[in-house]
């Protein structure tokens, strides 16, 4: 079996970090074959492995059956039209769905071979090993400092540690240099795109393994977008990235992988005088392939902007 | 229950596809290479008819047509610089602007061939001289016209298959040269360096129109299956 710290191991199967300590106690899981096309094996570098899985808003199925792997260290990129079901899966990812009261998932999503919605699994552990930055910068309404130190403090960090800390995420996240002189100051007075990269500092202060970025830069100038983009290059070998984006060139430009979703219609539901659309996910492969020439006809019409 | 993925709808609310303009726009630029080729091919044309007849006139008209060839090319060029800045093409629609871009080069590349052919015209006389050197130059224009025009079918018609035959080469014309360099090396008389010197202008430039259109099949065959194999076969 591989060597990969982070991979299960153990007659009870637990996760563990690098340090090998034990974070989810979960039964033995399952591993299959999975759909990327790739010369390693899925198994040594996967930290996510979507198996058939569905999400169900009540009654109304947003996602249907998308089977992908997410692989460690490298950028993930979901690209589709708008209401494809990227977020809704990028959200299944750390759990923030379960903060939908109607909110539903089918098929598993493996955790380095756990299944993350077991009920022995710790949500609240998994939103910390799996950050998220959203698609507008959401600072606190505190200090630039206490805004980094905020989920250190929570998780336990010894106060002695905090400087360190601070100064470690605000430097990760290209930041350090523009603030340093002014940790105490509010962070609702920095730039837009200052404070995205305060967001990215904070959701790394906790050490995430996996770091989720829903549109993080929907919000910024093409200056800071650039920034953002040049961030995740330095940040992704130590951490494993997944971004939904709408601007196919950023896809192109930072992912090593992309996942292209679409909307089916059901024509039956329409019929009916209800408009049933449900994200599929169409093709999953090397950034490279899916920018050059993509298996799926559908792929390819959507990339070069025939339809979207 | 029959599903309809959204992809395969027109996206527009007035049920027009999706940046109209800009598919329109790389249409255009089939059709215009198209046309580039057509000219290509009426001045390989002329090439030929002056080689048989040694008709100055048609000559003129063939260097008067390539400085059109050349003005297309460079129009062409620029029409592919500005949509890879304006509309960031990918896929197929990139393949489709880079691949214009190294086939008008090697239209105008196979234009000026024929030019140097054609401006043989005055001393059309000289390659006459020996009745097995003509035929060789006159089967040899065949051949690398009959291989363009193939190169131009693939194009035209987006055909793989046909692309994949131009690709391949032609042996014949290696073969047919190899003849000619050994029936020079046999000229005698007093006219014998200046018809080997013709002859040769006019063998070498109609064996590299043959390879240029070979280049063009690798090129085609990498437009339409977006295998890069096909960029190496198109530098051998």
């Amino acid at each position: 079996m591989s060597s990969d710290p982070t991979t299960v191991t153990g007659t009870e199967s637990n996760v563990s970090d690098e340090d090998g300590e034990s974070l989810i106690r979960v039964p033995e899981p399952e591993v299959r074959a999975t759909t990327v096309t790739d010369e390693s094996t899925d198994e040594q570098h996967a930290v996510f492995d979507l198996q058939n899985l569905s999400v169900y808003y009540g009654p109304f199925r947003a996602v249907r059956n998308v089977d992908m792997v997410v692989r460690r260290h490298e950028i993930t990129a979901f690209i589709g039209p708008s209401g494809c079901g990227k977020t809704t899966v990028l959200r299944c990812l750390n759990r923030m769905n379960d903060l939908v009261p109607s909110a539903r998932v089918e098929g598993k999503i493996l955790h380095h071979g756990v299944d993350l919605y077991d009920p022995a699994v710790d949500a609240v552990e998994v939103r910390r090993r799996i950050g998220m930055v959203f698609q507008k910068p959401n600072p606190f309404p505190k200090s630039i400092y206490d805004n980094i130190a905020f989920g250190p403090r929570i998780g336990g960090a010894p106060k002695s540690d905090m400087d360190d800390i601070v100064e470690k995420s605000l430097r990760q996240a290209a930041l350090w240099d523009e603030v340093k002189d002014r940790l105490d100051a509010s962070a609702m007075g920095l730039s837009g795109g200052q404070q995205q990269r305060l967001c990215i500092a904070r959701a790394v202060a906790v050490e995430p393994e996996v770091v989720l970025m829903d549109e993080p830069c929907s919000a910024l100038d093409p200056i800071a977008t650039s920034r953002i983009e040049d961030l995740m290059q330095e940040i992704k070998d130590q951490y494993t990235i997944v971004i939904v984006t709408h601007n196919m060139q950023q896809a192109a430009r930072v992912s090593d992988r992309t996942a292209f979703f679409i909307t089916e219609v059901s024509e039956a539901a329409q019929g009916q005088g209800g408009d049933q659309r449900t994200g599929l996910l169409v093709e999953y492969d090397t950034t490279e392939t899916i920018f050059s020439n993509p298996a799926d006809e559908r792929t390819e019409n959507y990339i070069t902007g025939r339809f979207g | 229950m029959a599903d309809r993925p959204s992809g395969e709808a027109a996206d527009n609310a007035d049920g027009t596809p999706a940046r109209a303009t800009y598919q329109a726009e790389l249409e255009q630029l089939r059709l215009q290479v198209e046309l580039m080729g057509v000219r290509v091919d009426q001045n390989l044309e002329r090439m030929r008819s002056v080689l048989h007849h040694g008709d100055v006139g048609e000559a003129g008209l063939a260097i008067e047509a390539d400085d059109e060839i050349d003005a297309m090319q460079v129009s062409l060029t620029e029409r592919c610089y500005d949509l890879l800045a304006r509309e960031q093409p990918v896929a197929s629609d990139l393949r489709l602007i880079v691949s214009v871009v190294r086939i008008t080069a090697e239209l105008e590349r196979i234009g000026d061939l024929a030019l140097r052919v054609a401006k043989l015209a005055p001393d059309q006389g000289l390659l006459t001289r020996s009745r097995e050197v003509f035929d060789l130059l006159a089967a040899l224009a065949d051949l690398a016209l009959e291989h363009y025009r193939l190169a131009l079918r693939a194009f035209a018609g987006q055909s793989t298959e046909l692309a994949e035959e131009v690709s391949a080469g032609s042996p014949e014309v290696s073969l047919l040269t190899d003849r000619l360099v050994g029936e020079v090396h046999r000229l005698q008389g007093e006219d014998a360096v200046s018809v080997a010197m013709k002859a040769m202008t006019a063998g070498q430039a109609l064996s590299r129109i043959d390879d240029h259109a070979t280049i063009l099949g690798a090129r085609l065959r990498y437009l339409f299956t977006g295998d890069p194999d096909h960029l190496a076969a198109e530098v051998r």
